[in-house]
């Protein structure tokens, strides 16, 4: 009987709780107009981390697999798919550095040139939105998958959507689990370790802030608490050509995703965060 | 002779806990081994029923050897199937009863007879029916050892071994673990079995029950008999020392 | 993200977290039995490998083992792993949680006492009786509390199998929680797992109230 009891008020309490936090989530017009409006509740500072590129990775000595995708990525933005794609995200339009009239012509394989029964394992993390993630409709999505379709689709090829441990993606593309790591995968500090394809991306590192936080420089993180997600590029920055400027934060939060992070900025427990701007945009979509 | 048991050596390590020890007990025999605790009194029991393995001797029941000595002196024992049928001719109640706490009274009663003597359902609950009236039961035959009090745990111990109808009955301190409150009804249902001439042999250190039901008395001490005799003998007119100062020891 | 939509989404997750669940019990339970048998073997050098391997299963963290699971037989005998990963999962889970309760089943057997032994062999039992009538029943009701703690640790233990990124529903929950920049997904796997976890109680509950009967 007791049990029964407590029982009926955690599940209360559960579900009061989920109900609050979807409202947070999903009614984004609400929020909105309770803030001031045209005044977004978060931005980037001015002065960012850095730049990194995106490319897609490849095991080590794959150059023909490389050369074969990257000429396929080639002839997507040549023919116009790519923009389309492009189109559909507007958060990473800005930092795609691939244009038709900049492509060079070389090494573009034929439409419907590739084996028709051989299946391109493509390996991506299924939460780094908008790159790769689960769609609204519970399916796989983003935008590096759409591309990574298309490409697949203009060989002839079958494509398979492999998602992965972020940690243990080396394991998987080493033992042959998946035939590239392709999911806004950052090439600065990993150029020996895979053999690259094409560069798709220039995104730039930036400190995202409440906008009433007075924080404006990269000098006002002195003694802040920032938050970063493990293993991104944000974080290699900060331990790498950032190093100096993270020692004067008081403290370096890492989390296993953003999402988390976001909600410790919401309410306080962090000053800032540094994110790739693309990710960022997407993550405060909702408040602006 | 329903046990006989010859030249019994038993070490513990180092330790000699029965050195040499002969005994044979013939039919409606009921004989109490007394002596000071570490005498090897249990150790005896425990040789007698397979527990512990001797070290040198003979031990035969209804004259078929169970183990014998061969030539290089030491003991030697039957196959392990035919130990277990040698173990169909006796029966241990244990000091602390050791009853299986998930069996109800009956079935602690009729388990073994089913399933180890494979004898027929009706024939073994008309008889645990009759054993549990004559220990005073018959109302607990449903009800769970954890729910009796001691001396019922006892007697249905005492049943549990009857149930097995063995030719001879041991019993290893039968009441040392019970309140002396409830000790009496124990010895009232020992000693109804040896006016009904059962064979049994029990280690005790009742002395006046042990007077009074036993036809011989073995006193031990040091892994040896030191003296044995009908009841009058040992307790009015001891001829060793050693019982004599035991017997001393435990009047006081 | 429609609630319709999360929760057909998770409710696949929860489909395969189950899975996980259902057949690491399966498994582990009569595996930890052999190993427990194996523990207390009489020949020393099946104990000392049986020690050993409950002293990696019990001092490894169980995601290092699934690693090591799935990927070991690539990178030690360079062997095809395609198609392996969920057969890894429950190889894993199981092997670890074998040497789990093998330990509970080694401590529920060492607490029978001696005598209870002693009595099934003075009244003829022979070997397999006395374990599978008098010393099992009794075995299976002191360590039942011991197992209810280590099924629940198994419900929540599950979330593991993303290190192999296998899509049970903790690491859909993420991966919603992400593309949603909201925590609604992370509550509705805490309902699932409270949930789940309360049922196994439950259950284990029940379990136990059948053997109240004698104590």
């Amino acid at each position: 009987m007791n049990m029964k009891k407590t029982l009926c008020l955690v599940f209360a309490l559960v579900m009061t709780l989920s109900l609050s936090a979807c409202g947070g989530g999903s009614t984004t017009g609400g929020s909105a107009s309770s803030s001031d409006a045209g005044n977004a509740k978060y931005v980037f500072l001015e002065e960012d981390l850095g730049v990194e590129t995106y490319a897609i990775g490849f095991r080590l000595g794959d150059e023909e697999l490389a050369k074969t995708v990257s000429g396929a990525v080639k002839a997507l933005v040549l023919n116009g798919k790519f923009d389309e794609i492009a189109a559909k995200y507007p958060d990473i339009k800005d930092y795609l550095c691939l244009k038709a009239e900049d492509i060079d012509q070389s090494d573009i394989p034929a439409q419907g040139s590739g084996d028709s029964n051989y299946t391109f394992k493509h390996g991506f993390d299924l939460s780094y939105p908008p790159y790769s993630y689960l769609k609204e409709d519970g399916t796989v999505g983003g935008f590096d998958v759409e591309v990574c379709q298309a490409a697949c689709e203009y060989l002839g090829w079958k494509y398979e959507a492999v998602p992965l441990n972020w940690e243990a993606k080396d394991m998987e593309l080493n033992a042959g689990s998946c035939d590239c790591i392709w999911s806004g995968f950052t090439k600065e500090g990993r150029e020996d370790k895979y053999t690259w394809g094409i560069t798709y991306s220039n995104n730039t590192q930036g400190i995202l802030v409440a906008a009433d936080s007075g924080i404006k420089t990269l000098a006002d993180l002195s003694g802040k608490v920032v938050g970063v997600q493990i293993d991104t590029s944000a974080a290699e920055m900060l331990e790498d050509s950032q190093a100096d400027l993270a020692k004067t934060f008081s403290e370096l939060k890492t989390y296993e995703t953003y999402t988390v992070a976001y909600n410790d900025l919401k309410a306080g427990a962090i000053d800032a965060i540094a994110i790739d701007m693309t990710s960022g945009a997407y993550l405060i979509a909702d408040e602006s | 002779m329903v046990l006989e048991m010859k030249g019994i050596k038993k070490s513990f390590g180092q330790l000699e806990v029965l050195r040499d020890i002969s005994l044979q007990v013939s039919p409606g025999e009921v004989i109490s081994i007394i002596g000071p605790s570490g005498s090897g009194k249990s150790t005896l029991l425990r040789c007698a029923t397979f527990l512990e393995r001797i070290d040198a001797g003979e031990i035969s029941y209804l004259d078929v050897p169970a183990v014998t000595t061969n030539a290089q002196g030491t003991a030697e024992y039957v196959g392990n199937a035919e130990l277990r049928k040698m173990k169909q001719n006796f029966g241990l109640v244990f000091q602390q009863f050791n009853l299986f706490p998930h069996y109800s009274v009956m079935k602690n009663i009729t388990d073994a007879p089913l399933h180890v003597q494979k004898r027929s359902r009706e024939e073994v609950f008309a008889e645990a029916e009759e054993i549990l009236k004559k220990m005073d039961l018959t109302k607990r035959a449903d009800a769970y050892p954890c729910q009796l009090s001691g001396g019922q745990q006892q007697r249905v111990a005492i049943a549990r071994a009857l149930a097995l109808k063995p030719s001879i009955l041991f019993f290893d301190e039968p009441t040392s673990a019970l309140d002396p409150e409830l000790t009496g009804e124990v010895l009232k249902v020992i000693r109804q079995l040896a006016e009904e001439k059962m064979t049994m042999v029990v280690v005790t250190h009742e002395m006046p029950f042990a007077k009074a039901v036993s036809n011989r008395v073995i006193f031990m001490d040091g892994g040896v008999i030191v003296e044995q005799g009908t009841p009058e003998q040992v307790f009015e007119n001891p001829q060793q020392e050693r019982t004599k100062q035991f017997l001393r020891n435990y009047q006081q | 993200m429609s609630w319709a939509t999360m929760l057909t989404t998770m409710g696949e997750g929860m489909l395969r977290t189950s899975a996980i669940f259902f057949l690491t019990v399966l498994f582990s339970m009569p595996l930890g039995m052999i190993v427990m048998l194996l523990r207390r073997s009489r020949f020393s050098v099946v104990r000392w490998i049986m020690k050993i391997y409950i002293a990696v299963m019990r001092g490894t963290p169980l995601m290092l083992q699934l690693l090591a699971w799935y990927f070991g037989p690539y990178y030690l005998f360079g062997m095809s792993i395609r198609g392996y990963r969920f057969t890894a999962i429950i190889i894993g889970f199981t092997m670890n949680y074998a040497a789990y309760f093998a330990e509970i089943y080694r401590g529920g057997i060492e607490a029978i006492p001696n005598g209870q032994y002693e009595a099934a062999d003075v009244l003829g039992y022979n070997k397999v009786q006395t374990f599978f009538k008098i010393i099992l029943p009794q075995v299976i009701k002191t360590i039942l509390p011991a197992i209810t703690n280590e099924v629940i640790t198994l419900v929540k233990d599950t979330s593991l199998a993303f290190a192999l990124a296998y899509n049970e529903m903790f690491a859909l929950a993420k991966q919603i929680a992400a593309s949603q920049t909201s925590f609604t997904p992370y509550v509705v796997a805490g309902v699932f797992y409270f949930i789940a976890n309360y049922l196994v109680a439950f259950i284990m509950e029940r379990i136990e109230k059948a053997f109240d009967y004698y104590q």
